[in-house]
């Protein structure tokens, strides 16, 4: 069995978009949620081995969301997924505990290095 | 307390943005015309939450929407789900573009709502259009891109500038 994803994402063509770029590699997406809300009730029952989060959702947003899980999985391992790449939530993300950044639009190649690094 | 950008520059940094995102997200390139966009029509619309006092309003023509969530999901037969998904994460990532040019032009950094889908050329109300970015694609169907402003900003003569609350707030 391949690494299991966790996709965090408001958006359901994120997730689209990783299944297909993730086709034929060692990682598959175990689950997909919609908001930051679900992904906390599922994280301690999937323990992915990654989970890509997104910033900006209805509700609890991705740096909440992460903040959260990293409270109750130290270990967890957090990929933000968002357009909002500048320095200032780079900053954020990192002294929340994230292991990196991936910026929207994404291709694989920007994928498979993230996750590589997170799981190093 | 309040600073500025010259409308120039903000019209500069959109039309990038817009370009550079839609070419990357749908392979779809963008040209600019004078032309706006006419028939079946749907809007996108974001606020900035702080940072900026202002919002950003995407109208365009549905089947080019369509003929990008083909392209960016590899997916010829598409719901009306698909293409609502599709439109929404386009403009969030052209906001979040947008967001981050800001952020290197002024140090300010910018969060935004939520992206809402409206079927037809939504206007929001109590706000003025401050420009308007005009583009077709080599199908002839378009897109605009306005930069609205609250109404009480013209009325204290500020139309011309992009606002930036440095608290945040």
């Amino acid at each position: 069995m391949g690494k299991k994803i966790m996709v965090v994402d408001d958006s359901r063509m994120i997730a689209l978009q990783m299944q297909n770029l993730l086709e034929d590699t060692e990682y598959e997406i175990a689950v997909y949620c919609r908001n930051g809300e679900d992904a906390l009730a599922k994280y301690g029952e999937i323990r992915p081995d990654i989970v890509t989060m997104d910033i900006i959702m209805p509700g609890m947003d991705g740096l909440e969301t992460a903040q959260a899980i990293l409270e109750e999985d130290k270990d967890a391992r957090i990929i933000m997924v968002s357009s909002l790449a500048y320095d200032d939530t780079f900053e954020e993300a990192k002294a929340i505990g994230a292991k990196g950044f991936i910026d929207k639009p994404f291709e694989k190649e920007q994928l498979l290095e993230a996750f590589a690094k997170a799981l190093s | 307390m309040d600073t500025a950008m010259e409308q120039q520059k903000l019209e500069e940094m959109l039309d990038r943005a817009v370009r550079e995102v839609t070419r990357r997200t749908a392979g779809v390139e963008l040209f600019k015309t004078q032309e706006p966009p006419f028939g079946d029509l749907c809007t996108v619309y974001i606020t900035f939450k702080n940072g900026f006092q202002s919002s950003l309003t995407l109208w365009g023509n549905i089947s080019l929407l369509a003929r990008m969530a083909r392209s960016a999901l590899r997916e010829e037969h598409l719901t009306q789900q698909d293409l609502e998904d599709f439109s929404k994460e386009y403009f969030n990532i052209l906001c979040g573009k947008i967001a981050a040019l800001l952020f290197q032009a002024t140090k300010v950094p910018a969060r935004f709502s939520v992206p809402a889908l409206y079927q037809g050329r939504f206007e929001p109300e109590g706000h003025s259009r401050q420009f308007v970015l005009t583009y077709t694609d080599d199908q002839r169907q378009g897109v605009q891109l306005v930069h609205h402003v609250p109404d009480r900003r013209q009325e204290d003569g500020l139309a011309e500038s992009l606002l930036i609350n440095e608290r945040g707030d």
